[in-house]
């Protein structure tokens, strides 16, 4: 029993170690304006180089642990938007960036739109921008990182309220 | 270029302005809109810009459509006025292939009927977008069309 | 089954952002030639146009700014000059400098950018990263003038915010010495390349006929031997007093549409060059009514991607009465449709990134429905990209 025990939790550990040193996300327009996704494939290429923190930006939501979320949700992208969230393995987590997946940003108001992106899915970390600096998003996900290597659970899990994890803008020239 | 086009839409044309030095006008009837279209498309004057529809309000009661053609610096807009509960204009799809993404947009988004469109499916709306609502109308109000998933 | 075998339908979409709304395309294949195409719009759909006529005037500009992060400039600049013209006030020349000035370099951020993800859907990710990282150099520099690397706002009504120094003028020469250098590399590249040749020449041909019937704008037509250009046609801002060289090209293929917007990099670079030795002394702004006199103007400003249509109408108030953007892709999603019909399934990448419908970064989803055989099968965007990688392995 006690074998069994320190086994489950070395177990935990190698999953975590694993997860916090290589999260696969999965980047999904919701109705942004384009900006926001810009700067996330800009984080891929040399200069901000995301990848030397283990985060791989790939195709399909079967293999990704992050969702990273821009744009206000729009209600045709609504749906697609709860599919893949709920296409990716448990424990996921989504990180919304931009003011649009924040609260809906500039859009707010408009026929077509029901907000940011928490009013769909279960939010772990919010980067507000408009859009974030390529640091600021790579700030997020180191953020979300080392909760996870803190034992943090993924919004979705912990029951009712969600604590969102707030990340300063860096300082923008 | 604008004398050239006066020319060819002489025919149909019922009023004419120029708003701006290089911008003219027309304003014609719903039904020569087809044959004034294939007039400059003959001609090979220019290249539709955009269609825009303008909805003049509940009290004017009627919708305006605009056919924009550019040809270098030169801009033709046919106008063309439909009443507001029976909008109603021909297609053009015959002489200007690509209208038809305008012309979607304008029966979704001001519900004008678009006789003999090749496609009528919706273009920008959603699909559980409610029937017989026309946001880009002057009295659509955020009400008619309630959001859907409000209890997630 | 009978014998009337019903076609594949391939759905690619929903998600892929493009200038205004990303596209849902459906295509119908068979075997692996596609037979039919349809478009369906809407994923990012935001109701931009009735937003904004429940805003002030002001308000409006930084809405309509966000109709594309990428073009984000564009915009701006023909809404304010639409406005400006409705309101009888014209800016200040510095200002259309300066406009101008961001334009192109929003030009040169935009067409790396482009050449990159091009690249990327060729299977060619070592161009993707190249271009990616000199276009940081185009970033630092609007940076360095607006204050924003991406939705600049450097536009006001009636105006500009921003000035450009010296040093702010050094800055971009440096930075043009080095892309120009850059540049020539990837015109050696899109010419010379093997890989980039295979994907590249004779796929998606557009004639001229095609290219002046349907319309097309921008960099899609000048590859097609239509050599439309606003900038040219119906100067505005600076290009009043800056004659613009047209590039064209005859060919109509992709290999046409990637060589255009090189050699157009060069001309851009030269204009800059111009607009920076020749800047004019004087205000940045005029003032500018609250409320705008009634009228419509038309505002037509040549984007990144081809011509940018605004309609926009007043009735007298602070508010806009109507507002109508044509965004230049639309008019080039009309030619995907036509172009990729008789072509081979793997080419539909390609062919959708040579318009550059800003095909930036999303995954999506395409399903592969065999209505014949009642098979139903998804595919992701990334298997359509490697399925075309590996066809011309
Ligand atoms: S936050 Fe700004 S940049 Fe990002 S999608 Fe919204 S409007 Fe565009």
């Amino acid at each position: 029993m006690e074998f069994n025990k320190t086994w489950q939790d070395m177990l935990e550990q190698l999953k975590t170690w694993a997860r916090v040193n290589s999260p696969w996300a999965i980047h999904f327009n919701s109705g942004s304006c384009n900006g926001c996704d810009i700067e996330i494939l800009a984080t891929l290429t040399p200069r901000y180089d995301m990848e030397r923190f283990g985060l791989k930006l790939q195709g399909s939501p079967r293999h990704a642990d992050v969702l990273i979320c821009t744009g206000p949700v729009t209600r045709q992208a609504r749906d697609r938007l709860i599919r893949i969230y709920e296409q990716m393995p448990d424990p996921k987590f989504v990180i919304a960036v931009g003011s649009c997946a924040l609260s809906g940003g500039a859009f707010q108001g408009c026929y077509n739109i029901l907000g940011g992106i928490d009013q769909v899915l279960p939010v772990d970390v919010y980067v507000p921008g408009c859009p974030p600096r390529p640091e600021a998003i790579i700030d997020g996900v180191v953020k979300l990182l080392e909760q996870l290597k803190a034992g943090y659970q993924p919004a979705a899990r912990r029951s009712g309220v969600l604590r969102p994890v707030p990340v300063p803008v860096t300082d923008a020239g | 270029m604008l004398k050239a086009a006066a020319r060819l839409l002489q025919r149909w044309t019922q009023a004419t302005v120029t708003p701006e030095p290089e911008r003219l006008d027309v304003t014609l009837d719903a039904a020569d809109l087809v044959p004034a279209v294939a007039a400059l498309q003959e001609a090979r004057w220019g290249y539709l810009a955009a269609i825009t529809g303008v909805d003049l309000g509940p009290e004017a009661g009627e919708i305006e459509l605009l056919y924009h053609f550019c040809a270098g610096a030169a801009v033709v807009t046919l106008r063309v006025r439909t009443p507001r509960n029976q909008a109603f204009v021909p297609s053009i799809c015959d002489s200007v292939p690509s209208a038809s993404f305008y012309e979607r947009e304008l029966m979704e988004m001001l519900g004008v009927t678009v006789a003999n469109t090749p496609n009528t499916d919706r273009l920008f709306l959603p699909d559980d977008w409610p029937q017989e609502v026309y946001p880009l109308r002057k009295d659509f109000r955020l009400e008619d069309a309630p959001l859907p998933g409000s209890d997630t | 089954m009978t014998a009337e075998r019903e076609p594949f339908r391939i759905p690619i979409g929903p998600q892929h952002p493009s200038l205004k709304e990303p596209g849902h395309f459906e295509f119908s294949v068979d075997g692996e030639i596609v037979t039919q195409a349809s478009l369906r719009l809407g994923y990012v759909h935001r109701g931009i146009e009735k937003g904004a006529e429940q805003r002030s005037w002001v308000q409006a500009l930084y809405l309509l700014e966000r109709v594309c992060g990428i073009c984000s400039h564009v915009h701006a600049t023909a809404y304010c000059l639409g406005v400006e013209k409705l309101a009888g006030v014209e800016a200040p020349p510095r200002a259309q400098a300066i406009r101008s000035l961001v334009a192109e370099l929003e030009r040169i951020h935009s067409h790396l950018l482009w050449l990159g993800v091009a690249a990327h859907e060729a299977g060619f990710d070592m161009l993707f990263m190249h271009s990616w990282r000199d276009r940081e150099t185009v970033m630092n520099l609007l940076e360095g003038i607006t204050g924003n690397r991406v939705n600049y706002s450097a536009n006001l009504l009636g105006g500009v915010k921003c000035d450009i120094d010296q040093r702010l003028a050094d800055a971009i020469r440096a930075g043009l010495d080095y892309l120009e250098e850059r540049t020539q590399h990837y015109l050696d590249v899109v010419l010379n390349d093997a890989l980039f040749l295979r994907r590249t020449r004779g796929i998606g041909v557009m004639s001229r006929e095609d290219a002046e019937r349907l319309g097309v704008v921008g960099p899609t037509a000048r590859a097609s031997g239509v050599a439309r250009d606003v900038r040219v046609d119906a100067p505005y801002a600076a290009y009043r007093t800056l004659p613009v060289q047209i590039v064209t090209e005859m060919a109509g293929d992709l290999q046409a549409r990637f060589i255009v917007r090189v050699r157009e990099l060069f001309e851009t670079y030269r204009l800059i060059r111009t607009l920076l030795d020749t800047l004019p002394e004087g205000e940045l702004t005029v003032r500018i009514p609250r409320r705008i006199p009634p009228g419509e103007a038309i505002s037509r400003v040549e984007a990144p991607r081809g011509e940018l249509f605004y309609y926009l109408k007043s009735n007298g108030s602070d508010q806009p009465e109507r507002i109508k953007i044509r965004t230049p892709t639309l008019p080039n999603f009309a030619s995907v449709l036509v172009l990729t019909v008789g072509r081979q399934l793997a080419d539909v990448p390609m062919i959708l990134a040579g318009i550059d419908p800003c095909f930036s970064c999303n995954d999506r989803m395409v399903a592969i429905h065999d209505t014949g055989e009642g098979r139903d099968r998804r595919w992701t965007w990334e298997q359509l990209r490697q399925h075309g990688i590996e066809v011309y392995r």
